[in-house]
């Protein structure tokens, strides 16, 4: 890597490539490079190994049904920092084939199997290309523009008014259920045999056998009904005794296709819609959706409530990991008492949520160009006992009597390794990604509202393991009340929203990304707009469906103890991942 | 002496009537609908796959082995432990004997890596 | 000995069973109501005044369960299972006396079922047995996770199970005897307990593992084994299971009380003799919350590391511990 390329890469960066297949997006409000797909892996390993972009954060793809195109959406970061490096293919929707980046960006891998399960953009090399959120032998890929589902009624909301003339519509006689309903040829629902499963069981690892006595191997399902998965999610393992050989996550029990619905929705619906997708953390997903839309609009936010954006995020972070530690506890064994503890100033929290956006946990608190109601003093006084008082009295607790337990220790230092490089490639964010050793916060990194005036640290651990994803949540609530601090000092008064407040927005054509850095890694929005009401395509990027990759690599060669640990140490939530 | 053997196990037949009573009552009450789904092993809402009775890799075999050992050495010392107001010195001496021979054959054992996990 | 003396021991048997029983019934009722309040939670309040008859309504409710076999089950075995664990739990308590003895109805009335010489070796040999039924139960019922949860209690079995023999030579030895009430009768000054500090210790935690409680409840770990080796028990026949495990906890809190604790010793025993139940459920009583307690404390440990601990620690320091206590009594006793 050069220095020059260290310090200005990208406006050079077609100049690198003579050869004429990388060209700038130059289409209205669009940026990044567009590659040819045949040179695509050769693009971004020079981008990856030259240019310093090691950390594929997003992959996704868009359908332009006018122009009969697809185009498929990277977003590469370096993990030193510095805004993203964009690329996309464009191919024709009858030859829908791109080359896998699976082994030059190991955390493509489910991101690249959603793509072709809702999109059906085949990757070609992908070790394992099998559909992930629908199950095998559904017909069709939901995310296209020409697929409707059977309950299809039209395009866009809103709808036609489903009582017109002051008469009740029933929705189901305007559309019967068959009309829509699509099977394979050849497809029976009588005699149907799902065969998926043994395609997914056979794609297990084995082990060799050169041991003294022979053993079979065993495999178990861990869920989709079992206690501690958090939720329907189902990991197949496969055990040779008690120590896990191979696992296999399996997820979409939860699939509602999340963003087929934000597609037909108008910006402002999914504002709410937002907060369902990690029902946990409503605020955070609000903030990355409002900062997408408001980049598309050029909205800039009024500074009043650009703080209390930030005192709502922050406010969630220590919410989110308070419950990610008590129920990690939980995980390990503890019979509630610790979870219940942990969770005892979430409510605090909750309660003040519920306060000033009339919800405790969907708070649809945030508007494009601001947030929907002010904060009065009198919450800001709550919250400030809440920062002085309570929260660091509960921290202290944690540390008296779980940092140092030895029981504690024992199961989660060295369990579930994930190293740096590791980490960085499987595109792991948020805490997982820091308790490896990377110093990669997106607040720091790409700092975004007014993060960049804050004083903070960016916690890190220094083995990769579950014990130090507990410190660096706990150490990361610390950082939190320092922040919380910092706003109450400073929060100025003034207007809480750029603008006049208004149900329909206009939103110019263009595509934009808006990320945070969520509690539970990088959450971002992907939004084209077609300068229509509504956007035309909206796509997550949610940190714990991606931190999922790492669950396979962290687990394999430890015992099933463990695997349900790990799994708590990723803390996810169903809601986001299956979306 | 034996008497109380007696009751130990008169009691032992009285206690049987508790579980007995318990699944006979049971039995009666209880409602009785079985069906193919009902009795399906429960793996997690999933169809099992395999069998479940295999060749299972119990990892602490050897750890078994050292139990057998160990547990038939320790059952001596409960005699010797009773007798031991009535022993001489030298039945003393030699039982201290037995115990460092047992805690060397324990020694032994963690050395060879047989208290590892495999 | 006449039928009258059979009579009597078996009333004494159906007495002691169905104080057990009624002692698990309300140990489940102590258990939450403790966890929850050291949870910030209240706990069922609402059957019966402080949910006094919760009980009673868990018990009708379970009668009332339909029971399932699974079909690739072992049936027998499957059956036969809950039997072979319950029965042990309940009659460890025979050698246990409650009291020297008192006068009812004109009659001498000894407080214990058996006054056996080899007491000890008795809980010793019966306490081991229940581990065959939870892993038949493993196995018989075909199903992973039961599988699983049944081996795990074998492993554990092998692991703490040598510890806790060996803890229990120490009041042998102090006592000179293998009789339970002698060594009772022993600690008329002073409790094992202070005496064998480490032996009550390894005893402790021992016995934790033997009836499977937290944190050594591995073979029932629900974050991964759902419910272990009763995942595919219901009704009457998981009850059982569930009875087995609280029964066995007061039985061996119980024997730690007797062999440690002092049993039924306390003031005034010699003159009012039915205070020795009294002082003997309290220690239980005691006993019995700290199981609790740790219960809502602690993690589960994983049970490789369990091995190590019962091989590695307690193990060794159960074995010095002997050796020391021996040497100590020939220093203090011998001529």
């Amino acid at each position: 890597m050069t220095e020059a390329t260290l310090i200005n890469p990208l406006d050079t960066l077609v100049d690198q490539f003579p050869s004429g297949w990388v060209k700038k997006d130059e289409r209205p409000g669009y940026s990044g490079f567009i590659v040819e797909r045949e040179h695509l892996l050769e693009f971004a390993r020079t981008m990856r190994d030259d240019f310093g972009f090691d950390y594929l954060s997003m992959v996704t793809a868009s359908d332009y049904l006018a122009e009969g195109k697809f185009d498929v959406v990277y977003y590469a970061y370096k993990t030193i920092g510095g805004p993203a490096l964009i690329f996309k293919v464009q191919v024709p929707r009858e030859d829908a084939v791109v080359p896998s980046l699976v082994a030059l960006y190991p955390g493509a891998d489910f991101q690249e199997r959603e793509v072709w399960d809702l999109m059906g953009i085949r990757f070609e090399g992908h070790p394992d290309l099998r559909r992930i959120l629908m199950w095998e032998g559904f017909e069709g890929h939901p995310l296209r523009k020409d697929w409707k589902e059977p309950f299809y009624e039209e395009d866009v909301k809103p709808y036609k008014s489903r009582w017109p003339e002051g008469k009740p519509v029933n929705a189901d006689d305007r559309n019967p259920f068959n009309d829509n309903v699509q099977y394979p040829t050849g497809f029976d629902p009588e005699r149907w045999v799902p065969e998926a499963e043994t395609l997914l069981y056979s794609g297990l690892q084995r082990t060799t056998h050169n041991e003294e006595f022979k053993t079979d191997e065993l495999i178990v399902n861990m869920g989709p009904q079992h206690p501690s998965t958090h939720g329907v999610f189902r990991m197949v393992v496969s055990l040779q005794g008690e120590k896990i050989v191979d696992l296999k996550p399996v997820m979409g029990y939860l699939h509602r296709n999340h963003e087929k619905i934000a597609e037909r929705n108008t910006f402002l619906q999914n504002m709410p819609f937002t907060d369902r997708l990690d029902y946990t953390t409503s605020m955070s997903n609000n903030f990355a959706y409002a900062l997408a839309v408001e980049k598309l609009m050029g909205l800039q936010v009024p500074e009043r409530a650009d703080y209390i954006r930030v005192l709502m995020a922050e406010l969630t972070r220590i919410m989110n990991h308070f419950f990610a530690t008590g129920f990690l506890l939980n995980d390990l064994g503890v019979y509630f008492t610790a979870s219940l503890y942990a969770i005892e100033e979430r409510e605090l929290i909750l309660d003040i949520f519920e306060e000033i956006s009339g919800s405790r946990m969907m708070c649809n608190y945030f508007r494009f160009g601001g947030v929907v109601r002010d904060v009065s003093d009198e919450v800001l006084k709550k919250i400030h006992n809440l920062v002085y008082d309570r929260i660091p009295r509960k921290l202290d607790q944690f540390d008296a009597y779980l940092t140092n337990n030895e029981i504690l220790r024992t199961r989660c230092e060295g369990v579930g390794v994930l190293t740096a490089d590791q980490a960085i490639a499987l595109s792991t964010a948020g805490p997982i990604l820091r308790a490896s050793g990377v110093p990669y916060d997106v607040r720091r990194a790409d700092p975004y509202s007014i993060y960049d005036r804050l004083e903070f640290d960016v916690i890190t651990g220094n083995h990769g393991d579950i014990y130090d994803r507990y410190l660096v949540r706990v150490a990361e609530i610390k950082e939190s009340i320092k922040i919380v601090k910092q706003l109450l000092r400073d929060i100025p008064s003034g207007p809480i929203l750029a603008g006049k407040p208004a149900y329909q927005v206009r939103v110019p054509a263009g595509e934009s990304y808006g990320r945070v850095e969520g509690p539970k890694g990088e959450m971002g929005f992907y939004i084209v707009s077609n300068g229509k009401p509504n956007p035309e395509r909206y796509h997550v990027r949610a940190p714990t469906f991606i931190n999922l990759t790492s669950l396979a690599p962290m687990s394999r060669g430890e015992k099933v103890a463990d695997v349900v640990v790990i799994l708590g140490a990723i803390d996810i939530v169903l809601g986001e991942v299956d979306r | 002496m034996l008497s109380n053997w007696l009751y130990i196990g008169i009691f032992m037949v009285v206690s049987l009537f508790l579980p007995a009573a318990a699944i006979f009552i049971a039995g009666l009450l209880a409602p009785k609908k079985p069906n193919a789904i009902k009795n399906a092993t429960y793996e997690c809402g999933m169809e099992t796959v395999g069998d479940s009775w295999i060749q299972f890799k119990a990892q602490y075999y050897v750890f078994a082995l050292v139990f057998l050992v160990f547990d038939i050495e320790t059952v001596f010392l409960f005699p010797w432990a009773v007798a031991y107001n009535q022993m001489t010195l030298f039945g003393v001496l030699e039982a201290i004997v037995f115990i460092l021979i047992l805690l060397g054959a324990l020694i032994y054992a963690w050395r060879k890596g047989a208290l590892e996990w495999h | 000995m006449d039928a009258g003396m059979i009579w009597e021991w078996i009333i004494k048997s159906i007495f002691l069973i169905l104080f057990m029983t009624g002692g698990f019934a309300y140990v489940t009722l102590l258990e939450r109501r403790v966890l929850a309040r050291m949870q910030v939670r209240i706990g069922p309040n609402r059957v019966g005044k402080f949910g006094l008859l919760q009980p009673i309504a868990d018990a009708v409710k379970l009668i009332f369960k339909e029971e399932l076999i699974p079909a690739g089950a072992d049936k027998l075995m499957f059956i036969v299972a809950p039997v072979i664990t319950v029965i042990p739990a309940l009659i460890i308590t025979g050698v246990i006396p409650w009291g020297t003895s008192i006068n009812l109805f004109g009659r001498e009335i000894a407080l214990s079922i058996a006054n056996v010489n080899v007491g000890v070796l008795y809980i010793m040999a019966v306490t081991s047995i229940s581990v065959y039924g939870i892993t038949l139960a493993g196995w018989s019922s075909n199903n992973k996770y039961a599988m699983f949860g049944g081996l795990r209690s074998t492993a554990q079995m092998i692991s703490y199970e040598l510890a806790l023999g060996l803890s229990l030579v120490g009041p042998i030895l102090l006592a000179g005897s293998m009789n339970v009430m002698d060594i009772v009768q022993a600690q008329k000054t002073l409790p094992f307990a202070l005496l064998q500090p480490a032996g009550f210790i390894v005893y402790f935690m021992a016995t934790l593992a033997e009836i499977n409680r937290a944190p050594f409840d591995m073979p029932e770990a629900e974050q991964e084994l759902t419910a272990g080796y009763h995942t595919e028990y219901s009704s009457m026949k998981f009850a059982l299971f569930f009875m087995a495990e609280y029964i066995k906890m007061i039985a061996v809190a119980m024997i730690g009380s007797t062999m440690f604790l002092g049993g039924f010793q306390g003031p005034f025993v010699d003159q009012l003799p039915w205070l020795g139940p009294v002082y003997l459920f309290g220690k239980v009583i005691v006993w019995l919350f700290v199981d609790i307690w740790i219960r809502a404390t602690l993690p589960r440990i994983r049970y490789d590391k369990l091995m190590a601990l019962g091989w590695k620690v307690m193990y060794p320091i159960a074995l010095l511990n002997v050796f020391i206590t021996g040497i100590l009594v020939v220093l203090t006793t011998k001529r």
